[in-house]
């Protein structure tokens, strides 16, 4: 019984947290929040679905075909609506109807979708698991693969964004394009290029966790309604600003969704499984009167004080460099009142 | 006796655009005019529409002795006895429709204040996540939360038009919502053509010059976000009542959120003729589709119901990128100083 409840705690924060990273990624792109973020992760599970059910391949060969799959949908969003609206300069407000609006439409792809992978091959195509497909070590009881695939998805990509955003030149142009596109452009950096890279990623990593998603929990075109707060919250929590903002926020409020609904279950009982939805919406409440700017507020708050430290004791130029962080770019308003 | 097929379309039509009415000028007032995006728009209406469930039980409960009967288990009972009572006693149901509705315009604006709190100050996309979450959490506590409005099953409420003889009930209650949406739509354009209405588009379009000239958007989007929860509260009350019952399931975001954006955005921001526009349309439109839907089913592979998403969100996003004023856009508006000079 623990042991599934770690699972289910443990694999749900890591599939959280990789969807935050995606949309913290693209919101610090184009500054939009996407509410459509959760359908690229839909696609994601029936790409899981397909590969397995009709072609009869093994699930993990799903992760490739849905990361090209939603990365593509993704890259067909920003090109298709965002890239219009932002060139018809477009008010932000607009800009998150047409991801709202996306969402809505994608959700009845989906859907029919859905239906037809029922109708012609008849298989359950909806609350469906592939549970069963997955590959357990060591026989019954024992691990399960998902497990390590999702955790080490986790680790790969924390330590992939850190490589190519810190120690590659693409990665520095990246941040350089994200910080101040008109800058960036004017040495030459393909700022679109970057951008449409931003998306493709964003979208990409929201398909393999519709993979995970499906292989551990069920997969239903309805999950993009009831998931997407707690993807919100997970971002906010974290400070919608940085990567690794999000993986903490989302790892957060993942393990709270699940193990907190266990413990209020065991003080409560059942009745309290379907408020749920509630934890993560009240974290989210919570950061935004308590620490607006979210977890990473609070680090750069102290590694800005240590770092001040520091520079004083080498320097005077220490303000011109903690000015140049980003983090602090955010509501900084109820700062002052708490 | 039944009534004839031609009068029921026309009869329902006009009573959807008169509900949607009523909850898109709410919106218009705080989005249209005041830029604050509430994704949340099905709170209030929710609200009214959880009001409805519960109040009118409870006065009922003072007016006549129904014994041992509870709303929420012994609805239909009930139902019926307190239909019979309105029946001979017209006047209780206009004492308990007219307490209802100060409940639910109260609790709206309420709620309107609350979900506004934790961000407003922030910037529009952090209003715009909170608020869509406000939303989402009163459709889990009404579904879940049975005593409230009978959960999953949802619940039938009193019909406060018994009295009117059957032939007419069905018309009576189109025209009593197009009356009461004419009052909101009028009450509403005075209150935008008013120095009130540019107070507010001078909050959407440049706050910090309203800041510096005395006034404070904060309060000003608190106020309004308030104003439009008693709104669309009323529009909730008015759907539960048409309906003579309450499915939390139904109070969606498709619905009462995202269709209102799509209804105010087609016919045009902050203008209340804009939607008037582009609500009639959008009702007409899909009341059409609802009625030669039975044509379609059958001859495809899939639920239509997903069709109606497609089209939505489709026309939607074509709509933002090709016309994004709407059919009637947004007009300076035009004061007495500024003819003159």
């Amino acid at each position: 019984m623990m042991a599934i409840l770690l699972f289910d705690g443990l694999i749900y924060a890591c599939i959280l947290a990789v969807l935050c990273v995606g949309l913290t990624l693209t919101y610090k792109i184009t500054s939009v929040p996407n509410f459509a973020h959760m359908s690229f992760a839909i696609l994601g599970m029936y790409m899981a679905l397909t590969v397995s059910k009709v072609f009869g391949l093994s699930v993990y060969a799903a992760l490739p075909v849905a990361f090209l799959a939603s990365g593509a949908l993704s890259l067909f969003m920003y090109y298709g609506i965002i890239r219009i609206l932002q060139k018809k300069k477009s008010s932000l407000i607009s800009m998150i109807i047409a991801t709202l609006a996306f969402d809505i439409t994608m959700i009845g792809v989906l859907n029919i979708f859905a239906d037809g992978l029922r109708n012609t091959f008849l298989i359950h195509s909806r609350d469906f698991t592939l549970r069963s497909l997955d590959i357990v070590i060591g026989g019954d009881g024992g691990l399960p693969l998902v497990f390590i695939a999702t955790i080490s998805i986790l680790a790969g990509l924390a330590l992939g964004l850190y490589y190519l955003l810190y120690r590659t030149s693409f990665g520095m142009s990246m941040r350089g394009a994200i910080e101040n596109e008109t800058l960036a452009r004017t040495l030459g950096i393909n700022t679109q290029l970057i951008f449409c890279f931003g998306w493709f990623i964003s979208g990409g990593l929201a398909g393999i966790a519709g993979v995970l998603m499906a292989m551990w929990f069920q997969g239903d075109p309805s999950l993009a309604a009831i998931m997407i707060p707690s993807i919100f919250a997970g971002s906010i929590v974290g400070g919608f600003a940085s990567i690794y903002g999000a993986i903490l926020g989302g790892l957060l409020v993942g393990l709270s969704e699940v193990l907190g609904t266990s413990l209020l279950v065991d003080l409560l009982g059942y009745w309290i499984i379907p408020y749920r939805p509630v934890i993560p919406f009240i974290a989210m409440i919570a950061t935004l009167l308590i620490l607006p700017g979210g977890l990473v507020q609070l680090v750069t708050r102290y590694s800005r004080a240590s770092k001040k430290k520091k520079m004083d004791n080498i320097s005077a130029s220490a303000n011109s460099v903690s000015d140049a962080d980003n983090a602090d770019a955010e509501p900084a308003e109820g700062e002052g009142e708490k | 006796m039944a009534l004839d097929p031609g009068i029921i379309f026309i009869g329902d039509l006009i009573a959807i655009f008169s509900i949607y009415l009523i909850i898109n000028l709410s919106l218009n007032l705080e989005f249209g005019f005041a830029g604050v995006p509430n994704f949340g728009k099905a709170l209030a209406v929710a609200a009214g529409a959880f009001v409805v469930g519960t109040i009118p039980f409870g006065l009922y409960a003072m007016i006549i002795d129904y014994g041992e009967l509870e709303p929420v288990g012994d609805n239909i009972m009930l139902v019926r006895e307190i239909n019979s009572h309105i029946v001979d006693h017209p006047e209780t149901a206009f004492g308990v429709f007219a307490i209802t509705l100060v409940v639910a315009v109260v609790i709206g604006g309420i709620l309107g204040l609350a979900s506004a709190y934790p961000a407003i100050r922030l910037r529009g996309d952090y209003l715009a996540i909170t608020l869509l979450g406000f939303g989402e959490v009163i459709r889990i506590i009404g579904v879940n939360y049975t005593p409230l409005v009978g959960g999953t099953l949802g619940i039938s409420i009193p019909d406060m038009l018994s009295f009117v003889p059957n032939e007419y009930r069905f018309l009576t209650a189109s025209l009593v919502l197009l009356a009461f949406a004419g009052a909101v739509y009028f009450l509403v354009s005075r209150f935008t053509k008013s120095p009130v209405g540019r107070l507010l588009r001078s909050t959407r379009d440049d706050d910090i010059a309203l800041n510096t000239l005395g006034r404070d958007p904060v309060r000003i989007k608190f106020k309004v976000m308030m104003i439009a929860g008693m709104l669309g509260a009323v529009g909730g009350v008015m759907y539960a009542s048409y309906v003579e019952g309450v499915v939390a399931f139904g109070y969606n975001r498709l619905n009462w959120t995202f269709l209102p954006f799509v209804m105010i955005i087609v016919g045009g921001m902050a203008n209340n003729k804009g939607v008037l526009v582009g609500t009639f349309l959008f009702v007409a439109v899909r009341k059409l589709v609802i009625y030669y839907n039975d044509a379609l089913e059958g001859t495809l592979p899939f639920d239509i119901i997903w069709l109606d998403y497609l089209a939505l969100g489709g026309v939607m996003i074509l709509v933002l990128i090709f016309r994004p004023h709407g059919i009637i856009p947004e007009r300076p508006q035009k004061t007495k100083s500024l003819e003159k000079g």
